[in-house]
C-alpha cells in the first residue's frame, strides 16, 4: 500500500451505506477487481480452492447487488437498474463465470459434461431487450419481450428477479462443478511407503524425469493449456465416439514386431516384457494424426491385450540401453508403479467411455 | 514462571535473530512455519525450498546463569524436493507448509513435514559413538582377509562429534486433491490428520461419530463486500488444556468454550484499523494473508502476528495486550522490546505509525509459544527472531 496509486475516490472509507453516493462507484471497483482476480484464478491450473471460492462469491454478491433496490430511494435505484452497463455487468459475469466454470471444471478432471447448454441459454437472454425474459432458469426458450414500460420498480423489488435467478443458477452449477469435479477422478491414495532405506528425494526426482520425458507426447494437456477450454471440449467429445479397439485399430504394426524381433524382445522372453516397449513406439495421444496406418514411425504391437489393462505405466520405463533419458530407481517399490499404471489406466477409461 | 504477557511488571526482550541480514530475500529462504516440540527443547522450522532446519535449546552455562540458554542449530535436511505431477503437467512446491512434532517416546525424535501434496515422517536421531574394532574390516572400512586374522575381538563403542541424522520413515502421498494446509497429531501419538481446503484425511484413526459446527452468527450492520473474505478462518488452534479453541480471521482472533457452540467467549481484534482499508487489502491481495495464532503454555496468552513485522498479544486475564515488532534495529542482545502502536485518529503522536505507512510486505504469518516457558519464536519472511522475557 505504501506509494500505490489509488483508483478509488478520494473517500478510501468502506461504505456500507447503500444510499451514499460512493456505494455504486465502489460496488463497481470491486465488481471489476473480483472479475479480474476471478478469470486469471482460473487461468492457474490449480487455482487455491479457498481464494478461489471467496473471489466468486464476492463477485456474485457485488452482482447481485446491481439490480437490488435499496432500501431508502426507488428513484435512484431505477436507472441503475435499467441502465445497461448493470445489465451488461451481469451478463459479463454470468458468461465469465460459466466459461469460467467450463475452465475449472477441465482441469481438475480430465473430463466433465459441461453445461454447454448454459451458454445457449444466456445468449438468448442477451439479445433480448427486457431481463425478464431470462426468468425461470428451468426453460430453455425465452419467454415474451415484455413492454418497456413495464414498471422496472416492481420487477427490481421480486426476490425472483430474473438475473439474479440466472447468476444464481450458472453459479449453483459452478459450485456442484467445483464439489463434483474431485470426486470425478478420485485418485488411488499412495500406501505409504515403509522401511525407506534411502531418502525418497532419489524417486522423487526420477518421476520428474519421466514426467518431462514424455510429458510433450504424452499429456496432451500440457500443449492445450487450461485456456483453451473449447478444444477440450472438442478434444472429448471426440474421443467419446471411440472405442478402445478403433483407437489401435488401424495402427501398422508390422514394423514394431520387426524391431522386436531385432532386439530380442519377443518369443524368447528377452529381458523386457513386450509393453516395455510400448511407450517407446506409441503415438503421441491423442492427436487425431496418429492414427492413421500410413505412419510407419509409430508401429504398434497388436500383441498386446488391447483393452489397454496392460498399458504399462511411466514407472515402468526399464532402462533401456538405448534409452538414456530415464535412470532407474531402486528405492521405489512396486506398489507406485502399479499406483502410476492404475492412475494412467482410469485416465484412459474416462476418456474413452466419457 | 506462568506466561503473562503484557502488564507493567512483564517485558519481553530480544534473544536472538537466525538468518541472512541481506536486504535481498532469497524465496528458497522464507520461513514458511514454526514449531516447537512437546518439551520445549527443540524449534523447528520449514522453508520455501523444503528445508527443515531445528534448533536445540542449549542448558544455561554455569558462568552465566542469568541467561537463559540459546537455540542453535541442531539438524537441517532437505525434507521435500519440487515434484512433476505429470498427470496434470504441473510443479508441486517443495514449500513445507507445516511441521507437527510427534510425542518423544524413545531417544529419536519425529516430526511430519509435509508440502502441498505429500507428507513425510521424518526420524530425528542422534549417534555420539561409533563401533571400532570389527573383526572383518579395517578402520577405514577395507575388509580384512579373512585368513590373515588370527584373533577375535569384541568390538568397543567409541565416542565421536555428534552427528544428527534425520532419515524419511514414512511417506503419505497423492491422498489429497487441494493443497495440504494442517496436520494434527492426535493424542493417541498413533494417528494423525491432515487437511486440504475441503477435506481431512485421518490416517490410522478411529472415527468418531459427533461433530460440532461453531459459527458466529454476522453482525448485519457490519456487512460489507468483503464480509464473507474477513470472516474466512484462516487457524484454529486447541489450548493446551482441551477446554478452549481459537480461531484466526482477518481481523480478530476468537476464543471459543468447546462447550458452546453459538459464539465465541472472547473476541480480541488484532488490527481494527484496517477495516476502512479493505478494498485496497482486496486490491492487492492482502485480504487473503493467512495468519496464525498460538497459545501460551498455561492458556492465559495469546499471539498472532500482523503486518509491518508487527505481533500481537493479549491476556485473557487482565484483558492488556501489546503490540510488538520483529526488527533487526531492536536486536541487541536482551534488548527490550518497545511496544508500538499505530496511530488511528488524526494526530499521530510520537513513536506511532500511521495506517498508511504500514509495510504490508512484512507480514508476520507464523508464530510459536514454548509450551512451558515465557520464549517465542517469530518468523519475519526469511527471519527467525526468538525473544524471551526478561530474567530479574
Amino acid at each position: 500500500m505504501k506509494g500505490q496509486k489509488r483508483k478509488l475516490p478520494p473517500e478510501d472509507e468502506e461504505v456500507s451505506d447503500r444510499s451514499s453516493p460512493f456505494w455504486e462507484s465502489q460496488r463497481q471497483f470491486v465488481f471489476s477487481v473480483s472479475l479480474n482476480k476471478y478469470q486469471r484464478g482460473q487461468e492457474l491450473p490449480e487455482p487455491s480452492l479457498r481464494r478461489s471460492v471467496l473471489i466468486a462469491n464476492t463477485l456474485r454478491q457485488v452482482s447481485m447487488e446491481a439490480c437490488r433496490a435499496p432500501s431508502v430511494d426507488m428513484e435512484v435505484s431505477q436507472p441503475q437498474c435499467s441502465s445497461s452497463s448493470a445489465l451488461q455487468e451481469s451478463f459479463l459475469t454470468a458468461a465469465a463465470i460459466h466459461q469460467s466454470s467450463v475452465m475449472f471444471a477441465n482441469s481438475h478432471s480430465a473430463l466433465t459434461s459441461c453445461p454447454l447448454v448454459s451458454l445457449n441459454y444466456l445468449s438468448n437472454c442477451a439479445t433480448n431487450r427486457s431481463p425478464a425474459s431470462c426468468h425461470s432458469s428451468a426453460s430453455n426458450t425465452p419467454l415474451s419481450v415484455k413492454d418497456d414500460d413495464e414498471d422496472w420498480g416492481s420487477m427490481s423489488m421480486d426476490p425472483d428477479f430474473s438475473l439474479s435467478a440466472a447468476i444464481s443458477s450458472i453459479l449453483s452449477a459452478l459450485d456442484s462443478t467445483i464439489d463434483a469435479s474431485p470426486q470425478a477422478a478420485p485418485r488411488t491414495p499412495l500406501r505409504s511407503l515403509e522401511n525407506l532405506s534411502a531418502p525418497s528425494e532419489g524417486g522423487a526426482a526420477w518421476m520428474k524425469q519421466g514426467g518431462r520425458g514424455y510429458g510433450g507426447s504424452w499429456e496432451q494437456q500440457e500443449e492445450y493449456g487450461p485456456r483453451e477450454s473449447s478444444v477440450e471440449v472438442m478434444r472429448s467429445s471426440y474421443l467419446s465416439d471411440l472405442t478402445v479397439e478403433d483407437l489401435f485399430q488401424d495402427i501398422d504394426t508390422s514394423l514394431l514386431e520387426r524391431d522386436m524381433g531385432v532386439l530380442g524382445l519377443i518369443g524368447n522372453g528377452g529381458g523386457y516384457p513386450a509393453g516395455d516397449d510400448l511407450l517407446r513406439y506409441l503415438p503421441p495421444f491423442p492427436s487425431s494424426s496418429s492414427y492413421s496406418s500410413s505412419s510407419p514411425q509409430h508401429p504398434f504391437s497388436l500383441s498386446l491385450n488391447q483393452n489397454l489393462k496392460c498399458l504399462p505405466s511411466f514407472s515402468s520405463f526399464s532402462p533401456l540401453s538405448s534409452s538414456p533419458s530415464f535412470s532407474p530407481s531402486p528405492s521405489f517399490s512396486g506398489q507406485s508403479h502399479m499406483r502410476e499404471g492404475l492412475e494412467l489406466e482410469h485416465l484412459m477409461e474416462i476418456l474413452v467411455e466419457s | 514462571s506462568t506466561g503473562v504477557a503484557g502488564g507493567n511488571d512483564f517485558q519481553w526482550c530480544f534473544s536472538q535473530v537466525k538468518g541472512a541480514i541481506d536486504e535481498d530475500v532469497a524465496e528458497a529462504d522464507i520461513i514458511s512455519t514454526v514449531e516447537f516440540n512437546y518439551s520445549g527443547e527443540l524449534l523447528a522450522t520449514g522453508d520455501k525450498g523444503g528445508r527443515v532446519v531445528i534448533f536445540q535449546h542449549e542448558q544455561e552455562s554455569k558462568n552465566r546463569p542469568h541467561l537463559r540458554g540459546e537455540y542453535n542449530v541442531y539438524s537441517t535436511f532437505q525434507s521435500h524436493e519440487p515434484e512433476f505431477d505429470y498427470l496434470k503437467s504441473l510443479e508441486i512446491e517443495e514449500k513445507i507448509n507445516k511441521i507437527r512434532w510427534l510425542p518423544q517416546q524413545n531417544a529419536a525424535h519425529f516430526l511430519l513435514s509435509t508440502n502441498d501434496k505429500t507428507i513425510k515422517l521424518w526420524k530425528i536421531s542422534e549417534r555420539d559413538k561409533r563401533a571400532e574394532g570389527y573383526n572383518l574390516k579395517d578402520e577405514d572400512g577395507r575388509l580384512r582377509d579373512p585368513f590373515r586374522i588370527t584373533s577375535l575381538r569384541v568390538p568397543v563403542l567409541m565416542p565421536m562429534d555428534l552427528m544428527v541424522e534425520a532419515s524419511p520413515r514414512r511417506i503419505f502421498a497423492n491422498a489429497h486433491t487441494y493443497h495440504i494446509n494442517s496436520i494434527s497429531v492426535n493424542s493417541d501419538h498413533e494417528t494423525y490428520l491432515s487437511a486440504d481446503d475441503l477435506r481431512i484425511n485421518l490416517w490410522h484413526l478411529e472415527i468418531t461419530d459427533r461433530s460440532f459446527i461453531f459459527e458466529e452468527p454476522e453482525d448485519p450492520s457490519s456487512r460489507s463486500f468483503f464480509s464473507e473474505i474477513i470472516s474466512s478462518i484462516s487457524d484454529v488452534k486447541f489450548s493446551h488444556s482441551g477446554r478452549y479453541m481459537m480461531t484466526r480471521d482477518y481481523l480478530s482472533v476468537k476464543v471459543w468454550d468447546l462447550n458452546m457452540e453459538n459464539r465465541p467467549v472472547e473476541t480480541y481484534q488484532v488490527h481494527e484499523y484496517l477495516r476502512s482499508k479493505l478494498c485496497s487489502l482486496y486490491e492487492n491481495d492482502c485480504i487473503f494473508d493467512k495468519f496464525e495464532c498460538c497459545w501460551n503454555g498455561s492458556d492465559s496468552a495469546i499471539m498472532t502476528g500482523s503486518y509491518n513485522n508487527f505481533f500481537r498479544m493479549f491476556d485473557r486475564n487482565t484483558r492488556r495486550d501489546i503490540t510488538l515488532e520483529a526488527s533487526r534495529e531492536s536486536s541487541k542482545p536482551r534488548a527490550t522490546l518497545k511496544p508500538r502502536k499505530v496511530s488511528t485518529g488524526g494526530k499521530r503522536k510520537k513513536d506511532e505509525i500511521s495506517v498508511d505507512s504500514l509495510d504490508f510486505n512484512k507480514k508476520i504469518l507464523h508464530t510459536a509459544w514454548h509450551p512451558k516457558d515465557n520464549v517465542i519464536a517469530v518468523a519475519a519472511t526469511n527471519n527467525l527472531y526468538i525473544f524471551q522475557d526478561k530474567i530479574n
